[in-house]
Order: C-alpha cells, then sequence, then structure tokens
C-alpha cells in the first residue's frame, strides 16, 4: 500500500486521512438502527429498532455463535479426552490430535468460503464453518488444559480401579469444569467476532450488511455496525467474567451480583 | 482365614538407580493386618506405597498384590489409596467424591444409573466420618481436616481389600483423630481389608498398627544411598 498517498506524502501530514475520516467515515450513520422500509415493520415503538438491519444482523450472528459453540463444544470435548497424554496412550492421542490440527489448520473464513460453496449462503454454512473451526480451536484448548491438571486425583482414581469414560466424566470434567467453561464462553465471544467476518463471504450474520455497505462506500454506516459489534462484545465479556465467578473459588468468597454485568465487579469491592 | 495380600521379595524402590531409596530384604502382609509404616521425611516411605500401589515401577525386586505380579491390575475396587494430597475431585461435592469410591466397589464401570445401593453406601460412610452436613458442599470449601475425611469416607465406601494410606491421620484435631482412627480401625476388623499406613508420627502409628515398618534413614552418612527397612515387631 503506497502510505504516502494515504498521508498525503510527507508535507501533506495525513491530509487524505482526515479527509476520509471527516466526509466518508464520521458521524456514524445509525440509520442502521431504524426500521427497514421493506418487509414491513409490525413492531411498535420503542421496539421497532428490532426491524433494523442492525438487529437482524448482531441476532443472527449471536445465533450462529451461540449453535456453532454449543456444537463444536459437545464434539471436542470427546476428541480432547481422547488426546489428553495424561489419560490415553500415544496410539489414541496422536489420531485425536491429528483430528483438531486438521480442524483448525483452516482458519474459519476459509471453512465458510468451502461451506458456501457446498451448501450455499446463509447460516447454514456459518454455523458448519464456525463448528468445525470450534472443534479444532476449542479442543486444543481443552486438552492443553486437561494435561496441566493434577496428577492426583487420577492417581487414586487408577488406584480405584475406575474405568477410563468414569474417571473421564467423574474427574477429569468436573476438576477442570472451571477452565472448560471459561474456554467455551471465550469460544462464545471468539465466534460471535468471527462472525462478522464469515458473513463478508456470504455465510449470514452481520457481516452480509456490512459487506453490502462496504460495496457502496458508504464507510459511517459500516462504522455504525463496527460500533454495534464492539459493544455486544464488551457485553459478552462482562457476561463471561459474571459466569465464570460461580465456578471458581473467588466466587466463594465473593459471590459476583448481576450488575457486575454492566459495570465492573471492582468498582463496588473497592467502596 | 488368612492370606498373603502383599508379598515383597528383594525389593529396591526409588526414582533412579544411580539413587535408590529403601530396600526391602522379606516382607509379607497378610489380611486382615494393619502395617504402619514409619521413618523421617524423605527417607522413602511414601514411594514404598505408591510402589505397592503399582504407580511407581519398582527398581529391582517382586512385588506382588494378592498373587499377581507388578504391572498386573488387581481386580477393581479392590485397592484404595488415600495419597497425601488426598486426590479429591476439590469442584465437586462431598458426595460425588465419595461415590467414585462406591462406584469403584461395587458397580461395573458401565451402569449409568442412579442405584440406591452405592447412595446408601455414600450417605453412611459420610455419616461415620461426621461430614453428614456437608454432603453437598463442595470439597474446595471444606477445611484441610475435614477434605481427609472425605478421602477417607471414600475409601470406606469403596471397602477395599487393601487400604494404602499416606498420612490419613494429619490435620485432625484431637477428638476428631481419636473418632477417625476408631472408625476405621472397626471398619478394617470388620471387612477384614489390611491397612497399611505411612505415618511419620511414632506414637500415633503404635496406636493402631499389628506391625511396624521402621525405615531406618541412610542420610547421617553421606556414602551410605542405600537405606535398610527394617520389621520390627510392637
Amino acid at each position: 500500500m503506497d502510505w504516502l498517498t494515504i498521508g498525503g506524502g510527507y508535507l501533506g501530514g495525513g491530509q487524505n486521512l482526515i479527509v476520509f475520516i471527516n466526509e466518508s467515515l464520521w458521524p456514524p450513520d445509525w440509520g442502521v438502527i431504524e426500521p427497514q422500509a421493506y418487509p414491513v415493520c409490525t413492531a411498535y415503538p420503542p421496539f421497532d429498532f428490532t426491524c433494523s438491519t442492525a438487529w437482524i444482523g448482531m441476532t443472527e450472528t449471536i445465533k450462529i455463535a451461540f449453535i456453532s459453540t454449543v456444537f463444536g463444544t459437545l464434539v471436542s470435548l470427546p476428541i480432547s479426552i481422547l488426546a489428553s497424554r495424561n489419560l490415553n496412550p500415544i496410539f489414541i492421542t496422536f489420531p485425536s490430535r491429528f483430528i483438531l490440527a486438521a480442524c483448525r489448520s483452516l482458519p474459519s473464513i476459509i471453512w465458510a468460503i468451502f461451506f458456501v460453496i457446498l451448501v450455499g449462503f446463509g447460516p447454514l454454512s456459518g454455523i458448519l464453518a464456525m463448528t468445525i473451526y470450534t472443534v479444532g480451536y476449542l479442543g486444543k484448548l481443552q486438552y492443553e488444559s486437561i494435561e496441566g491438571m493434577s496428577n492426583i486425583p487420577l492417581e487414586s482414581a487408577d488406584s480405584m480401579g475406575l474405568s477410563k469414560i468414569e474417571k473421564a466424566i467423574g474427574v477429569v470434567i468436573p476438576e477442570q469444569a472451571n477452565n472448560l467453561i471459561s474456554q467455551t464462553i471465550f469460544m462464545f465471544e471468539y465466534n460471535v467476532r468471527h462472525g462478522t467476518v464469515i458473513g463478508i463471504v456470504g455465510a449470514g450474520g452481520i457481516g452480509y450488511y456490512i459487506n453490502l455497505y462496504l460495496k457502496f462506500l458508504q464507510y459511517d454506516k459500516v462504522l455504525a455496525y463496527l460500533i454495534i459489534i464492539y459493544s455486544v462484545v464488551i457485553i459478552i465479556d462482562f457476561i463471561s467474567i459474571y459466569a465464570r465467578s460461580f465456578f471458581n473459588d473467588e466466587g466463594d468468597i465473593n459471590p459476583p451480583k448481576w450488575i457486575s454485568v454492566l459495570i465492573p465487579q471492582w468498582i463496588f469491592d473497592s467502596r | 482365614m488368612d492370606f498373603t495380600v502383599v508379598d515383597i521379595d528383594e525389593l529396591t524402590i526409588g526414582y533412579s538407580k544411580k539413587n535408590p531409596l529403601v530396600e526391602i530384604p522379606r516382607l509379607e502382609i497378610s489380611s486382615g493386618e494393619i502395617i504402619a509404616i514409619t521413618g523421617p521425611s524423605g527417607v522413602g516411605k511414601t514411594t514404598l506405597i505408591r510402589t505397592i500401589s503399582g504407580l511407581v515401577r519398582p527398581l529391582k525386586g517382586k512385588v506382588s498384590l494378592f498373587g499377581k505380579p507388578f504391572g498386573v491390575r488387581p481386580k477393581r475396587g479392590s485397592l484404595g489409596y488415600i495419597p497425601q494430597r488426598l486426590g479429591l475431585v476439590r469442584h465437586a461435592s462431598v458426595l460425588h467424591n465419595v461415590k467414585l469410591g462406591a462406584r469403584a466397589g461395587n458397580s461395573n464401570p458401565y451402569s449409568i444409573f442412579p442405584n440406591s445401593k452405592i447412595r446408601d453406601l455414600c450417605l453412611d460412610s459420610i455419616r461415620r466420618m461426621g461430614l453428614s452436613e456437608k454432603i453437598y458442599e463442595p470439597v474446595r470449601r471444606l477445611s484441610g481436616g475435614q477434605q481427609r475425611r472425605v478421602a477417607i469416607a471414600r475409601t470406606m465406601a469403596q471397602s477395599p481389600k487393601i487400604i494404602l494410606a499416606d498420612e490419613f491421620l494429619s490435620e485432625l484435631d484431637e477428638k476428631t483423630l481419636e473418632m477417625v482412627k476408631t472408625e476405621v480401625v472397626e471398619f478394617v476388623r470388620k471387612e477384614s481389608s489390611t491397612l497399611i499406613v505411612v505415618e511419620h508420627d511414632v506414637s500415633r502409628a503404635k496406636s493402631i498398627a499389628d506391625r511396624m515398618l521402621v525405615i531406618d534413614d541412610g542420610r547421617v552418612n553421606p556414602f551410605i544411598s542405600q537405606t535398610t527397612a527394617l520389621e520390627v515387631k510392637k
């Protein structure tokens, strides 16, 4: 890229960039949260924003992310248990790791392109793409955390003669529940962020609208979408902090309040 | 009828051949016996019971459980192990932890339906350890002594033929210690299990053991790398 052109040359001092921000990007066009002209909106104010492209796109992205996180977790957990070296011999861990690495080796956008070709445009290809990527990525995080767990509960389970399935369900999953839940929530947040990217290739969600307005060079609308995505990610982050606090030791001493979803807990604690 | 459950012959244990910890010429432990292994810390007491339980490979010699050589797993649920650091599932409830032991001793590995017999067994051993009030409490919220009692309850619910317990009476107050000791000894006598205890406190070890295995420390002379296990009658 020619940075000199963007910056307006050495002497220009970023003139072109300033012009771009002033004339095309700022202020963001909040028309994206107004109801669309067609189809006719059946909701009454103040709930008519639910007919806006931002709302429709964002909810679709969240739905895609949620479903693919659930499916991805269900598939990745058994594979990651098989892939853990402290639970299984190498001839089981190696093929399981191979499967996870295969799912992870392509980024979700490439999987999305692949599934758009295979099943067509729309959220289904987004769900399939993100589920496969979730299996690879989350599986890796899960087996790393299972391998990091203390060996002593596993040794006493071994001495007792518990089977591998009993060990996995009775010892490994409850002992690592905190990590597994936090990784799943992290994956959901990651999928929401990536849901916007895969929408650009036609796999549904808010990315579809971003792509649309990018093509029409309406950057102020694109900026409004980005701000909405950013806010949603922040809210998910707070919800994840709140949810995780039930599964760690700190939650026992200092149970979180609902308000901490919106305002960080430490503000209350510091009083 | 008493029969040999643990048979040790010319056993050398440790983590490296260059630096073996303990050498035991000959030791037979019969069913229904209570054996206490004592000695100063770092001498290899824990390594010895880890070797008996099959977790550490012996450097030399023979150790067999129920007549089966090292490496052959004993029958499911026939061996109970209370490690020094307990090995509990910290984020799960007391009942969940005890149920793991009860399942190992009393059900097949593929049973998935709730079993009232197992539940009763769990509740009984939790009651005997005085934790009836804490059944659904996560183990991480309990005190050190209470966690120790959960580990003992887990092993009691399992009712194994051999119990290997590493410092299982530490972190308990006088009153609880007496209660736990009485319950465990009574349990062992009733089930004719064998209890092998690692205990650094000699008087405490004497109070429960039929026989004591004193591992003498060889560290007085740095050139003596091996230590010798002496069998001492009480």
